[in-house]
Formats: structure tokens, C-alpha cells, sequence
């Protein structure tokens, strides 16, 4: 695939995320110019990144294809937010970012290896493994921290505004020099016909393993974010990100059935899914309200994207 | 070749495996706790374990097809709420329950008609028709539901129960009737054939005259239609209605389907491993709560023992051996 | 050459690509034509469009006697009229790998077998078995999954399959791709006897010889129209060859 090519698809894959991003964009900045204005883009970045951060985290494994999927994402996040803060920080005194970020990483890591563990070499469908994973870390973050606790060391909760843009930029950096490598490839090739890759002599074990190990430490990183925006630990706000950090990345137009897509799209989409919640924030509806136009949207927004696919497909 | 007449063996020694599991736990629960066998625990766990099959009947039809259902626990909290608001209104319980169980059938067959014919991931869209449908009826009731269900129902699904002679209620004797039935239609009707085609190889079922769009409408709209049933049931289960009552049943309807031998690519699994999990499932909380682990620790348990359970005999095929 | 008024199945004014000139064809009961041509140059699209598969860009497909005859518009249509097809690639869109042998036989005719709703396994083995003879199907069990039988039996079971729903017309795409020599010259023969029967059979195949041992009528596709078709003695290697490559013969 040439340049060229390579920049349609990315622009036909994403571009009903983009049109969103932009009408959204302009429909929040009429409701409520206050909000938006450029003095409080800081905070809302600070206030959008950890679901950014689950977006992107969730997408190695998606790409990865043959069912491949992440749902302890969220649960991940929630793990670190703990260990970070109540085991690490309150238990063992340890506030240096230089012990604390490479610790949460590996702890993200781990988990990754985990679910790859059993994702690839075990061969338990993935949903099924890292619903497994899910409950298990669900619960044991639960064990170690019943009840929300606080606070975070300074120096993460001051990563919450504006500076929330490191980690992301720290994240995107990560992704970029992935795709630099022969490795990208291959996992492009195997999440699009692993059968192919396969005779074609990729380890597809092997290649769909470390896209479990990136999904997990990206899901750290994001846990980290998770901590900084909140500033302490709670072990009920992680699992809520899982499923909305897939309708992110479905919705950037990363083809869940794999080899489509990229962290671009997927941080998009969940751009896309904030400010929608900003948008219906301001009109000041009940949260029940909130729950249907946030539901029916996602519904038409994966209509749209793929009545436009479908439509590109003809134009062709 | 080899390959396919193990993959025929481990089908059914998928089941087989589960019921042992089950029994297996049962035993261990038995040893372990006293009175793990009395009358009274054994019937709750049968109630307790019907419930979840009834929730996990749509689960099986749509994982069989190759889809999945995020929607079963929302629709389970819409049937509980709504039967209850109504019946506490004075409707009559009938056509609550007609009306409950027709707007199932729309929500369901709408969750399939959008996903198959634009070819949208079921997971997405399912999760957000399900998001709708509950916010909804938050938004009718204003988030504080009321009511309750007919005595009838509540003795039709109580612990202490009895169906005639037998010692449970009549859930219980129901749902074995109810089984043999979905049994029936999945092994000896044109659409149960069609629905293990359609989920075998999306490709080739409309060369063999399976309407996919027809067949993902049919059985989402029975897979909503079952969720409804299981929330009116737990409406006389609980006594009162609660909108968040499905929500446990989201993993646990495609963790019983799994533990029982289905693949979520799809074409493959039956209602009786369906049965066999549930009460794996039902087993494992039961002797996990017996034994005095907190809520937080039975769930990380649980998740542990799907996973080795599934290690054990749900292992799927390695790439190689699929060219 | 074939009368375009009798009974059969007909091509009319069909155009296949944009530009390509009109084809018109019959297919008669008993014959089996022949389509060849070069990978992508448009038999294969005609073979869909005769199945329904495909909508043409301008004419029709008709299918019955002149005055009654019903226009092909869809897969469905077609069936019901009383035409068969099978697939090219077995694999992508013929088989259903965890199915039986059973299942992949009775699944697109499966309200034959029905009994007040269900269906009678015995009825089911008793119409199994009667293809499993004539086309001499070798599955040791056939309540084992299709995998499990080799290519060529596969095909058979397909073969079966579209067979079961007693067509008045067959079209057979490439139908011993990856087929060992002794199951073709079996399915040779089959396809004969059909013809014998009154069949008319559409063979697309990749491979001359095929054509030229089973068909009595070439249609050879060049750039989505019939360049040439041959019939009878004029029917050799290399008039069809030439046709394909565009040469006068």
C-alpha cells in the first residue's frame, strides 16, 4: 500500500469519527462558550484523557483480529489506580514517579502477558479469558482497597490538567514507533487473515501475545492518567471503562474483527464519546435522558460509519 | 483428517466435562460445608440455577449463530420494572406480561436487524440498545420503581415451594420442560439446522437459502424475549422491583454458555452444556459464599476457575491446524 | 446451434461489464454447455447472473417455456424455478465445518424432511441415502462433520445438496477444483447421466480437457462478452484455446 492509499483508507476508515469530532466540536463551543473556552481546554483534556488512554489501550488486541478483545481494560486501570495509591503509596511510602511509573507499567504488563497467556497460548477465546481476568482483578482490587482512599502524591494529581497531554503524548510516541516496525506489519497481517500470515511464516502466537502485553501496558498508563485526574483511589471507577473504551475504538473505525484501524481513530472515537457526555451535560437533562441519547447515539453513530463504508465501497 | 472428528468428540465431551465439574464441586461443597446437601440448599441452588438458564436460553440461540447478547441484563431489569410498575397500577398480570413480552420481541429484533444488516459488531450495538432501553425506563419510573408481582408469580419461583409432590417449585419441573423443548428446536427444526449453518459459515448460508438478516432477527428477538421471562421471574423472586437486577447475568449468561462447550466465533454448542455451566456456575458461588469468602474474592475466584475451567477442555484451535 | 425459442433457460440481451456487447443464450434441457475463458474475463459473473448471484447491467434472464416463462431476478427466484448452483470455493461458501455430513446435505432443503415441524432423522437418511448411491458419496459416518470426509467426497455432499432440490437446471461453478482424478471421471459420468435425464448443465471450468470431454457447446468469454462459441466438431483444444487468447481459430 502506498503513502497515498494508506492515508485514504485512514481518512475513509475514521472520517465519520472526524465529521463527529467536528460537529460536536462547534455544538459544544455554542452551548457553552464558558466551558470551552480556551483558558479550561487543560482541564477538559485532564478530564477526557484516562478514557483516551482506555481507547487506545484497547486497541493492539482488536487489531490483532480472530475475536481478539480486551475487557479487563478497565478493571486493569482500576488494579493500578489501587496498587499505585494504596499499596504502593499509602502502604509503602514510595512516592518517586521513578519507582511508581515503571512499577504500575509492569504491573500492566504482567496482566498483559496474562491474558495473552491464555488469549494465545492456552487458546481460550479472548473474551472468555479476559472476562476471567476481569473478575479476578475486580476483585482483588476490591479485597485490597474496599473503599475509596486518598490522596495521590502531588506530582501525579499536577499530571491531571493540562499536563495530562505527557502521558498521552507518551503513549502516541510508543504507538508511533511501533509502527515503525516489521512487527506492525505483521500484526496488520495477522488481525486481517491470520490463516495467510500464518502460511506465510509470522508467528501468529507470538504476534498477537505482545499485542496483549501493549494493551496491557498501555492500560497502565491509562490507570495512571485514571489516578491523576481523580487524585486518590477508588475501586469502583475503573470497570466502567471497559465497554465504553471499545464503542471508542469501534466507533474510530477500528474494524473489530481485526487488521483495521489504528490508536489514532480509536482516541477519536472516545474523544467523540466525551464530548458527547459534554454535550449532553449542558443541556442539564436528567442522567437518565443522558443514558438514552448517549446509547441511541452510539447505535447511529456505528450506523452512519457503516452505511459510509458501505457507500465507499460502491463509490469504488 | 483427524482434526474434525476430534473437534465432533470434544463437543460433547465438552458437556459431559461440565456436568462433571458440577459434580465434582458439588461433592467438594458437600465434604466441605455441612448441610451443603440439605434439602433447602439444594433447592435454592435449583432455583437460583433455573433462573440463570432461563436468562442464558438467548445467549446460547445468538452465541450459536455466531453474535453475542450485551442486551439480556438490561432487558431483564425493563421486564422486572415495567411488570411491576404496570401491575402495581392495577393492569391485569397477563397483559403485562403479553405487553412485556412483545416489546422484548421489538427490542430484541431490533438489536439483530441493525447488526446484520449493516454488518455492525452485535457487542456495540446490543450494549447501546440496551443502554437506551434502560434509560428509559428510568426515566418513567424516575429512577425509583414500585410495585411488585402476583403472589402467583412468587410462588412459582419460591425456595420453599413445592410443585405437587415434588419438593421444589415450579420453576424448577418448568424450566426441564422448557429445556427439552429449546433442545428440541435447536436439534429437529428447519431453524435450529439453520442457526448452527448460519454460525458455522456466514459465507455459504445464503447459498444454501438461510436468510441471515430473517434468522439474526428471529433470535435476538427470542434471546430479549427469554431476558423478559427471566426478569419477570426475578420480579417474584425479590419481591420488588429493581432495575439493575440483570446486571449479574451480563458475564454470567456467556460464562455458562462457554464453561458448556460453545465457541463465540460461533456454530457450535448446545442448550444442555448451556445447563451443564449454569450449574457450575451456580456450584462454584454457592460453595464460594459457603465457605466464607467475601463478595470481591467470590468474583475474583470465579474468575479464575472459568478460566482454568475453560483451559481445561474450551481451548480452541491453534491456526495451524485451520488452513 | 440452439434454438433461442425453446424451453430452458435463457440469457437475454444480457450485458455482464459496462461496453460489453449483449449476449444472448439458451440453455436447453439435456445439454451441457461449457463456459470458458481466461481467469476474470466475465464467465464467471454470466454463471452468477444466471444464478441470480449477480443483477446484469441491461437484459434479463428467463426461465421456462416461451409465454411462460418467469424472469430470474434473484438467488431465491431462481431456486424456486428450478435452478441449482454450486459454489467455486468450498471452503468460503460451501461447507459448514462443524455440521455433519447430514446437515451440509439436507440444509437447503431442509422442509422435506418435516413431520409436523420436525424433522424425522429417518426421512432425512432415507433422502441422503439415495444421493449417497448415485453419486457414490464414501462417508463412513454420516453423522460425523464434513471435514472429516476428503475434498472430493465434500464436493459430492455438494453436489448432493444442490441436487436434493431437483433442479431442471444445474450450474456447476469449477466444480473439481482440487478433486482427485478418480471422483472427477465419478462426477463425470453423474453429470452425463443428469443430462441424459434432461438436466441442463452449465459447466465454468478452468481446465480445457474438461470441457471438451463432458460439453457439447463452448461459450469462450473474452473481455466480458462471447467471443466464440463452439460447438460439436469444431470443438477442439485449440479452437477453444485460440478464442480465449482472442486469435481466429
Amino acid at each position: 500500500m502506498t503513502l497515498a492509499a494508506r492515508l485514504l483508507s485512514l481518512g475513509r476508515s475514521v472520517g465519520f469519527a472526524v465529521v463527529l469530532l467536528v460537529i460536536l466540536l462547534a455544538v459544544n463551543l455554542i452551548l457553552s462558550p464558558g466551558r470551552f473556552q480556551p483558558g479550561s481546554w487543560g482541564a477538559l483534556v485532564g478530564l477526557a484523557a484516562p478514557l483516551i488512554g482506555a481507547a487506545i489501550a484497547s486497541t493492539p488486541v482488536i487489531l490483532a483480529g480472530r475475536g481478539g478483545i480486551d475487557i479487563s481494560v478497565g478493571p486493569l486501570m482500576g488494579f493500578v489506580n489501587a496498587f499505585a495509591i494504596q499499596v504502593l503509596f499509602l502502604g509503602a511510602g514510595i512516592s518517586s514517579p521513578l519507582v511508581l511509573v515503571p512499577a504500575t507499567l509492569l504491573v500492566g504488563a504482567l496482566v498483559g502477558a496474562a491474558n495473552g497467556f491464555l488469549a494465545t497460548v492456552v487458546r481460550i477465546q479472548p473474551i472468555v479469558a479476559t472476562l476471567g481476568t476481569y473478575l479476578i482483578l475486580t476483585g482483588v482490587t476490591l479485597t485490597i482497597l474496599p473503599a475509596p482512599i486518598g490522596p495521590a502524591p502531588a506530582w501525579l494529581k499536577a499530571l491531571s490538567g493540562p499536563l495530562s497531554l505527557l502521558p498521552l503524548a507518551a503513549m502516541f510516541i510508543a504507538w508511533w514507533l511501533v509502527r515503525r516496525t516489521p512487527y506492525y506489519d505483521q500484526l496488520m497481517a495477522v488481525g486481517s487473515d491470520d490463516r495467510a500470515a500464518y502460511t506465510a511464516g509470522v508467528d501468529v502466537t507470538r504476534v498477537r501475545f505482545i499485542a496483549y502485553v501493549m494493551t496491557g501496558i498501555f492500560s497502565g498508563c491509562a490507570g495512571l492518567m485514571l489516578t491523576a485526574l481523580i487524585g486518590s483511589a477508588d475501586p469502583n471507577i475503573g470497570p466502567t471503562y471497559t465497554l465504553i473504551a471499545i464503542a471508542a475504538v469501534a466507533l474510530g473505525g477500528v474494524s473489530l474483527a481485526g487488521g483495521r484501524g489504528g490508536v489514532a481513530g480509536a482516541a477519536i472515537g472516545a474523544i467523540d464519546i466525551f464530548l458527547l457526555q459534554s454535550v449532553l451535560t449542558t443541556f442539564n437533562v436528567s442522567t437518565f435522558v443522558l443514558q438514552i441519547a448517549y446509547g441511541a447515539i452510539l447505535v447511529l453513530a456505528v450506523m452512519l460509519t457503516a452505511l459510509q463504508e458501505r457507500f465507499a465501497m460502491r463509490g469504488r | 483428517m483427524a482434526t474434525g472428528r476430534n473437534l465432533f468428540a470434544t463437543t460433547n465431551a465438552r458437556v459431559v466435562g461440565a456436568f462433571f465439574v458440577a459434580a465434582v464441586l458439588h461433592l467438594a461443597g458437600t465434604v466441605l460445608i455441612p448441610g451443603y446437601s440439605s434439602p433447602f440448599a439444594v433447592r435454592a441452588m435449583l432455583v437460583l440455577a433455573s433462573l440463570l438458564a432461563v436468562a442464558s436460553i438467548g445467549q446460547t440461540l445468538v452465541v450459536i449463530m455466531g453474535g453475542i447478547d450485551l442486551s439480556i441484563p438490561f432487558v431483564i431489569g425493563f421486564a422486572n420494572v415495567v411488570a411491576a410498575q404496570l401491575y402495581g397500577d392495577g393492569w391485569n398480570f397477563f397483559l403485562v406480561c403479553g405487553l412485556v413480552g412483545v416489546l422484548a420481541l421489538v427490542i430484541g429484533g431490533l438489536n439483530g436487524l441493525i447488526s446484520r444488516s449493516l454488518d455492525i459488531q452485535p457487542l456495540i450495538v446490543t450494549l447501546g440498545i440496551g443502554m437506551v432501553v434502560q434509560g428509559l425506563v428510568l426515566l418513567w419510573t424516575a429512577g425509583f420503581p414500585s410495585g411488585s408481582a402476583p403472589q402467583a408469580v412468587s410462588n412459582f419461583v419460591s425456595i420453599g415451594g413445592s410443585a405437587g409432590p415434588l419438593p421444589v417449585p415450579w420453576l424448577v419441573p418448568s424450566l426441564v420442560v422448557l429445556a427439552a423443548l429449546v433442545v428440541l428446536v435447536l436439534e429437529r427444526t428447519p431453524y435450529g439446522r439453520r442457526l448452527y449453518a448460519l454460525g458455522s459459515n456466514p459465507g455459504a448460508a445464503p447459498l444454501a437459502l438461510i436468510d441471515p438478516v430473517r434468522m439474526w432477527v428471529i433470535t435476538y428477538a427470542a434471546s430479549a424475549f427469554f431476558a423478559a421471562v427471566a426478569g419477570v421471574l426475578l420480579l417474584g423472586f425479590t419481591g420488588s422491583a429493581y432495575g439493575d437486577v440483570g446486571q449479574p447475568y451480563l458475564f454470567q449468561t456467556i460464562a455458562a454458555v462457554v464453561v458448556g462447550g460453545a465457541a463465540l466465533v460461533g456454530g457450535r454448542g448446545s442448550y444442555l452444556g448451556t445447563i451443564a455451566g449454569v450449574l457450575v456456575l451456580t456450584e462454584i458461588n454457592t460453595l464460594l459464599i459457603g465457605l466464607g469468602f467475601q463478595p470481591s474474592a467470590v468474583q475474583a475466584a470465579l474468575g479464575f476457575i472459568i478460566v482454568l475451567l475453560v483451559s481445561l477442555y474450551g481451548r480452541e484451535r491453534h491456526v495451524s491446524t485451520t488452513i | 446451434m440452439a434454438d433461442h425459442t425453446a424451453p430452458g433457460l435463457a440469457a437475454r440481451d444480457l450485458v455482464i461489464a459496462p461496453g460489453a456487447s449483449a449476449i444472448t443464450q439458451t440453455i436447453a434441457p439435456g445439454e451441457i454447455v461449457g463456459l470458458a475463458g481466461l481467469d476474470g474475463h466475465g464467465q464467471e459473473l454470466f454463471l452468477k447472473m444466471l444464478a441470480g448471484l449477480a443483477s446484469p447491467l441491461g437484459g434479463s434472464i428467463e426461465f421456462g417455456a416461451p409465454g411462460a416463462s418467469r424472469k430470474i431476478t434473484g438467488f431465491r427466484k431462481a431456486v424456486a424455478s428450478g435452478i441449482a448452483y454450486l459454489p467455486r470455493d468450498r471452503r468460503a461458501n460451501g461447507i459448514f465445518p462443524t455440521q455433519s455430513v447430514l446437515d451440509n446435505f439436507a440444509v437447503s432443503t431442509l422442509s422435506r424432511d418435516t413431520r409436523l415441524g420436525l424433522i424425522s432423522p429417518a426421512a432425512r437418511k432415507a433422502r441422503y441415502d439415495i444421493y449417497r448411491e448415485k453419486l457414490s458419496i464414501v462417508a463412513p459416518r454420516p453423522d460425523a462433520p464434513i471435514t472429516t470426509l476428503s475434498g472430493g467426497n465434500q464436493q459430492k455432499v455438494l453436489l448432493a445438496r444442490a441436487l436434493a432440490l431437483e433442479p431442471a437446471i444445474l450450474l456447476l461453478n469449477d466444480p473439481t477444483r482440487g478433486v482427485d482424478v478418480a471422483t472427477r471421471h465419478v462426477l463425470y459420468d453423474v453429470f452425463r447421466g443428469l443430462a441424459a435425464e434432461g438436466m441442463g448443465l452449465v459447466i465454468l471450468s478452468s481446465e480445457i480437457e474438461e470441457i471438451l470431454l463432458l460439453c457439447q457447446r463452448v461459450l469462450v468469454f473474452r473481455e466480458n462478452e462471447v467471443a466464440a462459441e463452439i460447438a460439436d466438431e469444431r470443438l477442439t483444444a485449440d479452437s477453444v484455446i485460440a478464442a480465449m487468447f482472442g486469435r481466429a481459430a
